[in-house]
């Protein structure tokens, strides 16, 4: 091993330090675009796994159904009660409205379901992939020349970014009819005037630019979760420390994508 | 016929293969002994392009597997059947769909063909009513015997066991070497068993290959086997004695 004049390992040098990081995560992101690049170059495939992005579809889409209920309903209603705390009394109550559409079209809804879907369905499927690959279940597949990028990541990446948006959708909804409750029962605001207020307020390009974030977090959760779980190595250990990466990573790609996209769209 | 030339392999500083040199020939069944986590699985996921070495040639049929491209190397692995150690089933499919799977994706069958090569699969591996069951809920000998079944079901030209009775009672693991020997003599398929079982390798093998410190310290018949000098060897033929 090469010595440093005051005769210390160079691993120990804090550059050195540095330059493994750095190298490590060049390697990390190389190795994750290139499967990427892998997917889009064999979409074409994914006709031929057609019933695998169904099964994934449904396990992304209607096994979140209860929680994005859980979470739209209450961010409404938080979102509601709180907005009407903070105005003044001279402000007129439909504002509530106005207030709640807003903050749950363009950033609540989206950026707290992602989040949670980035626990439960990264994790799922940095776990499920994981297993699979620590128990030669990746191997099989590729011994029986089946594509395993095809087979186990595409349909899982499409099926998000497919069904993320709907979910999101669905969550508006919800999360607004959670406003317009908490609003009446909470905070003794009208429906009539909530209704208003959100009528005067809604554009439908608050919207779309919240289904555009559905599909990039969709797309961010499924594609990073796949790879951590397609990559692990090191048994159930291995297993485990990839899915907690997961949920790290892509809580921390998706709020740092939110910034990105708010930054350049609104 | 594979063969494989001068293969080096080294997973960060631990060299696993150091210039290993060996041929196996068609329709025969080579036995690969040597110490768990020695390297031997390793050779078995190289010659069908799994993981690559780090120099070094293999050829199946002639072909350089080293240098294949992707489409290529998904035809030739085609030819071969792999039995992983701990059969590898993918847990979320029944046991038919485990055997159905590659059927219905490389195979010119029908919806109803495919149901009766699954059933011809599993009764080559004596197994009846089974196809409904999930992995989780069937024994680790019948599992090997599923995963023997989807390696078959194709038809593959080559087989290749890894560790096909590691793990079980003395009983099944007779019944997997059974079966083995079955469908080399039903099926006529050259086959590469990787093991450390020495009572095994007896029972099915018609030559034998040690491996110690990343290369082939001898390969030959069992007659070769027990004349051998070398100590390395040795310590195989006494512990079969022992047997």
């Amino acid at each position: 091993m090469s010595k440093s004049y005051s005769g210390k390992s160079f691993s120990f040098h804090p550059f050195s330090k540095i330059g493994k990081t750095t190298t490590r995560f060049f390697e990390f992101l190389g190795k994750y675009l290139s499967i990427t690049w892998w997917m889009i170059r064999n979409l074409r495939n994914a006709k031929e796994y057609s019933r695998n992005i169904t099964q994934q579809m449904v396990m992304i889409g209607n096994n979140s159904i209860p929680i994005v209920i859980f979470v739209s309903t209450f961010v409404g209603m938080v979102t509601a009660v709180q907005s009407s705390y903070q105005l003044y009394d001279w402000i007129p109550r439909t504002v509530v409205g106005a207030l709640v559409t807003k903050s749950v079209l363009l950033e609540l809804t989206p950026l707290l379901i992602a989040l949670v879907l980035a626990g439960k369905v990264g994790a799922t499927i940095t776990a499920e992939l994981g297993s699979m690959r620590v128990t030669e279940q990746i191997d099989a597949l590729e011994a029986l020349a089946f594509d395993p990028i095809s087979f186990l990541i595409t349909p899982r990446v499409l099926a998000g970014i497919f069904m993320f948006p709907i979910l999101i959708i669905f969550g508006d909804l919800v999360a607004i009819l959670g406003g317009m409750f908490g609003a009446s029962a909470v905070a003794g605001i009208p429906v009539e005037a909530f209704i208003s207020g959100m009528k005067s307020s809604f554009e439908t390009w608050d919207a779309v630019f919240g289904i555009i974030k559905a599909v990039v977090f969709g797309y961010i959760i499924t594609s990073i979760s796949c790879y951590l779980g397609f990559i692990v190595e090191g048994g159930s250990e291995g297993v485990a420390r990839a899915t907690m990466n997961t949920v790290v990573l892509t809580c921390l790609t998706v709020v740092v994508m939110d910034f990105i996209l708010a930054s350049v769209l609104l | 016929m594979i063969i494989l030339r001068n293969i080096f392999k080294s997973f960060g500083e631990k060299h696993v293969h150091q210039g290993v040199n060996l041929e196996v020939r068609d329709r025969e069944t080579l036995v690969i002994l040597g110490k768990s986590g020695g390297g031997k699985s390793v050779l078995l996921k190289m010659i069908i392009g799994l993981l690559q070495p780090d120099s070094g040639s293999i050829t199946v049929d002639g072909f350089e597997v080293t240098t294949m491209k992707y489409r290529e190397l998904q035809k030739l692995r085609l030819k071969f059947g792999f039995l992983f150690q701990g059969a590898a089933l993918f847990d979320s499919m029944t046991v038919g769909e485990n055997i159905e799977l590659a059927l219905r994706r490389h195979s010119e069958y029908k919806e109803s063909d495919i149901s009766e090569r699954v059933q011809y699969a599993l009764e080559l591996v004596k197994l009846h009513n089974v196809e409904h069951l999930m992995p989780s809920s069937i024994s680790g000998g019948m599992k090997k015997r599923v995963g023997l079944a989807r390696a078959i079901a194709l038809t593959p030209k080559y087989m290749l066991y890894d560790e096909p009775t590691t793990g079980l009672d003395v009983e099944t693991a007779d019944g997997i070497n059974l079966l083995m020997n079955e469908l080399k003599t039903t099926l006529g398929v050259t086959s590469i068993v990787v093991t450390h079982d020495i009572h095994s390798a007896f029972v099915i093998g018609d030559r034998f290959a040690i491996f110690e410190n990343g290369r082939f310290i001898l390969t030959g018949t069992k007659e070769e086997l027990r004349s051998s000098a070398d100590p390395e060897v040795r310590k195989y033929i006494e512990s079969e004695i022992q047997i």
